[in-house]
């Protein structure tokens, strides 16, 4: 490569991990969530994402960050459903290195995962899978939520304090 | 282009490689830093392996993986105890469950929190990494009212929200995990990894599965728990009362033989009132108990006994 070409590149290069970072891009790392309409859980849903969606971060309030989707919809998750890719810059602080690591590993590696789990089944018949998977079916519906704590006055729903 | 352009430039390819997991990349990052002269062939290699993914510990376990690890030590549980069947009591229990953990520090896991009663008399409760949360018919026959109950879910979404389970976890089956699984982006094994790490994934139930229904947590992480639970719970709306109210009971209810279940697995309930006092005479104003909630506590255990 002549010197000019290679400089370009690094410039390029440079511009690039800076333009990525300004961008400010979240990954969500949770199976599948809600975006929601304002930052808090019983406010109604404006979409549903999933694992590795990659979401531009506008705004950080009080544990939620405001996102917009690559559809271009807008909505508020809270700060544990989603990282940071800007760690990995930081990686180069060593405080910040074992977050960084976990974070992308979530989301490139294998692990103990489908594939792991569906090996160790097939050796242990008495570990009961099915009644797990019954187990996670059962998920309260936002009406089910609400109305829960409207009549028992929790959350924004209490005044009793 | 000045040194300091140098090491900027440096620094942005070592940490553009953190987002690539190709070792060719690595590679002609090492050569492209080394060959702005200011950096050695072994310095640059380095930067790179800096920027690189090492794990060594439980807290570098995935989202994911802690899933799966929870999946597998929920199956085991339920291995040994059947669920309750009361769909009444089991949707009370998770819609409570649910609330407290969106009031939680975590929130927000892999697979989200799940919620079940056992079908057993035994008074005890069990979180699995990641969100699987157990309460049997004994202990919930043992609350009085909502608080109570709201106060031991809260416990347990403590323990998860802590991750105190994976920290059940030998190190050294870690350290043989994540060298078996390795940092590249293939997200299949082939047979002979598969099976490797298949065997250590059973160490790792192991080691979780007799620390919650065996063993036991340190007793730092009980206590943990305890604070949280009292932050949540308060967080939620509910009165702080429940969990001291939970541990008289328990108190009064210790077994004079050899300590077996709950009791095996959980400190002193008089140690821990001594601590869960002093956290709740910290919390000042917090909400008081409602007759509403007591009420349809009552309604969603009444056929239990």
């Amino acid at each position: 490569m002549k010197k000019p070409a290679r400089l370009t590149f690094l410039i390029a290069a440079v511009l690039a991990v800076f333009v990525f970072l300004l961008a400010e891009t979240v990954v969500v790392k949770i199976k599948t969530t809600s975006l929601r309409r304002d930052p808090k859980f019983t406010a109604p849903i404006v979409a549903a994402i999933k694992a590795g969606d990659s979401l531009e971060k506008l705004e950080a309030r009080d544990g939620w960050v405001k996102v917009k989707t690559k559809a271009g919809v807008v909505g508020w998750l809270h700060s544990t459903a989603v990282e940071s890719k800007k760690l990995g810059l930081l990686a180069m602080d060593k405080t910040m290195k074992t977050q960084a690591s976990a974070g992308e590993v979530a989301l490139a590696a294998k692990g103990f995962n489908k594939q792991v789990e569906d090996k160790y089944r097939a050796g242990n018949a008495a570990a009961d899978f099915a009644a797990v998977d019954a187990m996670e079916k059962v998920r309260p519906t936002p009406a089910e939520v609400e109305a829960f704590m409207k009549e028992g006055k929790l959350g924004e729903f209490g005044g009793s304090r | 282009m000045t040194a300091r352009a140098k090491a900027l430039v440096s620094i942005a390819i070592a940490a553009s490689l953190s987002f690539s997991g190709c070792q060719a990349v690595k590679q002609g990052a090492a050569d492209i830093i080394a060959s702005t002269g200011k950096v050695s062939r072994e310095d640059a290699q380095s930067l790179v392996r800096t920027a690189e993914v090492v794990r060594s510990t439980f807290a570098e376990i995935t989202e994911e993986e802690e899933y799966y690890i929870g999946r597998a030590t929920a199956a085991l549980i339920l291995s040994k105890y059947m669920p309750y069947r009361n769909e009444a009591l089991n949707s009370y229990v998770n819609v409570m469950g649910t609330i407290l953990a969106y009031n939680s520090d975590r929130p927000e896991t892999y697979g989200g929190y799940h919620f079940l009663v056992l079908d057993t008399d035994e008074v005890n409760a069990m979180a699995a990494p990641g969100g699987f949360i157990f309460v049997t018919k004994g202990l919930v026959r043992r609350c009085g009212d909502e608080e109570t109950l709201a106060a031991i879910l809260a416990h347990e979404i403590g323990h998860v929200a802590e991750r105190h389970g994976l920290q059940s976890i030998k190190k050294s089956r870690l350290l043989d995990a994540f060298k078996v699984i390795g940092s590249e982006a293939s997200r299949q094994f082939n047979s002979e990894e598969l099976a490797k790490v298949t065997g250590i994934f059973e160490g790792v139930l192991g080691d979780v599965v007799e620390t919650l229904v065996e063993r036991g947590y340190d007793r730092k992480f009980e206590y943990e728990a305890d604070k949280l639970a009292l932050s949540f719970a308060v967080r939620t709306g509910y009165s702080p009362g429940g969990l001291a109210e939970f541990l008289v009971g328990m108190e009064e209810h210790k077994p004079s033989g050899t300590a077996a279940g709950w009791f095996k697995t959980h400190p002193s309930p008089a140690d821990r009132l001594v601590r869960v006092k002093t956290e709740t005479a910290v919390l000042g104003a917090a909400p008081a108990k409602l007759d509403v909630r007591t009420a349809r506590f009552a309604e969603a255990a009444k056929n239990l006994r």
